[in-house]
């Protein structure tokens, strides 16, 4: 291991470095010996056994769900924004935003909008979860924090659609109890399916826009923006393409901070299903149309390493064998899409794509 | 509002997930001296330019041969967020060296020593099994210790109106700051994930009892380079002097040594934690502004 050539550029190597590799070896050499008495990595679990409460219906397909310990006990704290993991008896996982009251340290709350074609989570929980069923959860988690200063100059935009009003109305009352200067505009489908609207009653009706798409149509980015006064901070959730919208518009508003929920995977669009073949283990998986190749090969593999799941950190890069890749990404150069691919987003042009894994 | 004193200035925010943010930084008009008429203070801080892309991707790298160890769902995500983070962060920061390469102010001399540093004399070597293991482990408290750093370096830069009031450069500042605010967030990552796996006190000191020394040396080489190569220096301004240091962090511009030494003492609690110090409140706060992290293609 010979030291790299010194600043000045002149060929012996720096001495200094010389003598840092070896310093370094010393360190190599007290690690070796390190596995004497070392503890092994326990592991954690995280789960929690909940037992739901109650029920209520909040809207024609929307239903919340009141969860609390067995034994009454407190539950973690968690603040506007954080959502649970719900695992479902048939082994499907779900997250839902928690929308109840933080300072009840007792019960949980959530919400669920029964989706026809949302691969049955939703329809399980309306179906055959009522009082007194158990529910394994994990969390709380907070991809959506609520954290504004404490004093703020220019007050807060709230942005929900539909069932993404649940991590927003803990926000909404935590706003209004400091007395900040908020406003909230709310869509949906229609009315009917629009919940809690009895529960934001009890708040200033004169800072609550109710848009429902069916009398003021699907609502632009810009258009919601335009309500934003200037220095303002945004927190919006709602569906995929509401979020797009209004991060395209954001930087031409007056507002000066944007806080959307950090989904990891946003939804496959235009997806075909295809096959992805594993070299090294001599697997063949078949990718459904909307999912991801990285869903299905983490499945099978899985230390796989990946991050942003959206095509931009390039943490997934994986050398691809043969196959036409249709690649997606934000990320790599022409040179590296020639022989590699990120399996978050790019999927097959048609045909199977064996990857070096 | 009044707040009564020593209310909490932060909201608490616990169990964030980390996921990276795509930024976009343009630096076509970055002057050579972002911070006006302090040349001294520029290049301190440009000296991350010059350690971080190397070293956040071997960050990367060590982590990723870890994951297979760890026995933790939550901790296994926050290493994934992690990952991505620093991804991004080493891009950024190169985003800098090549534009100062495309300016004629070449690095190569001094990065050349960091990545062979990091990739050769801390890099993977021809181990088997325990030694393999041991020798990952030693990284991982190393990087536990950078981790409590640049975490107080990011508390830092996210405090820092002085940089403002002295008319530094703004996409400078935003980048120093998302950068910063996402150390803060991701502060315990590294900490917890060497615990998971080793946890021993000593070994957790070892890590920064190696660390912090280097840092120090690498980072006054690196200002002592800078200055140097600077081709808006000329003759005596080319030299880096101690007082300079001293002087500018009096008025606020670098962080201040006593700080510092006090931070990295806190280290040596035998409870320290990364979560007892600095505020996720503030930092996602900042990312919520942040210009780089809002204008990223949707
Ligand atoms: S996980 Fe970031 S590019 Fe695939
Ligand atoms: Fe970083
Ligand atoms: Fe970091």
């Amino acid at each position: 291991m010979v030291a790299p050539p010194d600043l000045r550029g002149r060929q012996h190597p720096d001495r200094l470095f010389t003598l840092l590799g070896k310093l370094i070896a010393i360190l190599e050499w007290l690690a070796s010996g390190s596995y004497i008495r070392r503890p092994q990595a326990r592991p954690v679990d995280r789960d929690l056994q909940l037992v739901v409460d109650e029920v209520r219906v909040e809207a024609a397909d929307a239903r919340s769900f009141r969860l609390v310990a067995a034994n009454g006990a407190e539950l973690p704290r968690w603040q506007p924004g954080s959502h649970l993991e719900v695992l479902l008896p048939s082994g499907r996982r779900r997250h839902y935003s928690l929308c109840g009251d933080p300072a009840d340290r007792r019960c949980y709350r959530i919400a669920v909008r029964r989706l026809a074609d949302g691969g049955g989570g939703s329809q399980e929980l309306h179906d055959s979860v009522g009082p007194g069923s158990i529910l394994t959860i994990r969390g709380p988690r907070n991809a959506f924090p609520y954290a504004p200063p404490f004093v703020p100059a220019a007050g807060y935009l709230f942005l929900a659609g539909g069932i993404g009003i649940t991590p927003v109305l803990p926000m909404v009352k935590q706003a209004a109890a400091d007395g900040a200067p908020w406003q909230l505009i709310y869509t949906g489908r229609s009315q009917a399916s629009m919940p809690f609207l009895e529960e934001l009653s009890a708040l200033d009706p004169d800072r609550i826009q109710i848009r429902p798409y069916d009398q003021h149509g699907f609502p632009a980015g810009a258009q919601l923006l335009e309500q934003a006064p200037p220095g303002a901070t945004v927190y919006c959730c709602g569906p995929a393409p509401m979020i797009a919208s209004v991060r395209q518009a954001f930087p031409a508003s007056a507002a000066a901070a944007l806080q959307f929920e950090r989904f990891t995977a946003p939804p496959v669009v235009d997806g075909e299903p295809f096959e992805i073949a594993l070299q090294r283990s001599g697997r063949v998986l078949t990718v459904p149309a909307e999912v991801s190749a990285l869903e299905v090969v983490r499945q099978a593999v899985p230390g796989v390493p990946y991050s942003c799941q959206q095509g931009f950190c390039g943490t997934c890069r994986t050398r691809v064998l043969s196959g036409e890749v249709d690649h997606r990404d934000r990320v790599l150069t022409d040179q590296e899409r020639a022989d590699t691919m990120t399996i978050c987003v790019s999927r097959s042009r048609g045909g199977r794509i064996v990857v070096d894994l | 509002m009044l707040r009564r004193r020593n209310a909490p200035v932060h909201r608490t925010v616990d169990n964030l997930v980390l996921t990276p943010r795509d930024v976009d930084f343009d630096w076509a008009s970055l002057p050579t001296h972002w911070v006006p008429g302090e040349p001294f203070v520029t290049h301190t801080i440009n000296v991350l330019h010059l350690l971080l892309p190397a070293g956040e991707r071997w960050f990367v790298d060590v982590f990723t041969q870890a994951l297979p160890y760890i026995n933790d769902d939550k901790l296994r995500e926050e290493v994934l967020g992690f990952i991505g983070q620093e991804t991004i962060h080493a891009r950024s920061h190169q985003g800098v060296l090549d534009h100062w390469k495309a300016k004629g102010i070449d690095t190569d001399p001094y990065v050349r020593q960091i990545d062979w540093m990091f990739f050769k004399a801390l890099g993977d070597r021809d181990l088997i099994s325990k030694r393999r293991e041991e020798w990952l482990i030693e990284r991982l408290a190393i990087i536990a210790a950078i981790e409590h750093i640049t975490a107080m370096l990011g508390n830092w830069a996210l405090n820092s109106p002085a940089l403002d009031a002295a008319g530094a450069d703004p996409t400078m500042l935003d980048l120093l700051r998302w950068h910063g605010a996402e150390e803060v967030e991701h502060r315990a990552v590294a900490f917890d994930l060497f615990t998971h796996l080793d946890g021993r006190y000593l070994r957790r000191i070892r890590g920064m009892t190696v660390t912090w020394p280097i840092m120090l040396w690498l980072w006054v080489r690196g200002v002592v380079f800078l200055m140097r190569t600077d081709p808006e220096l000329t003759g005596l301004r080319k030299k880096a002097r101690w007082r300079y240091y001293f002087r500018a962090s009096r008025r606020h511009l670098l962080p201040p040594a006593n700080e510092i030494v006090r931070g990295v003492l806190r280290y040596h609690r035998p409870r320290y934690h990364p979560l007892k110090e600095f505020s996720t409140g503030q930092a996602v706060a900042y990312l919520a502004s942040s210009s780089a992290a809002n204008a990223a293609a949707v």
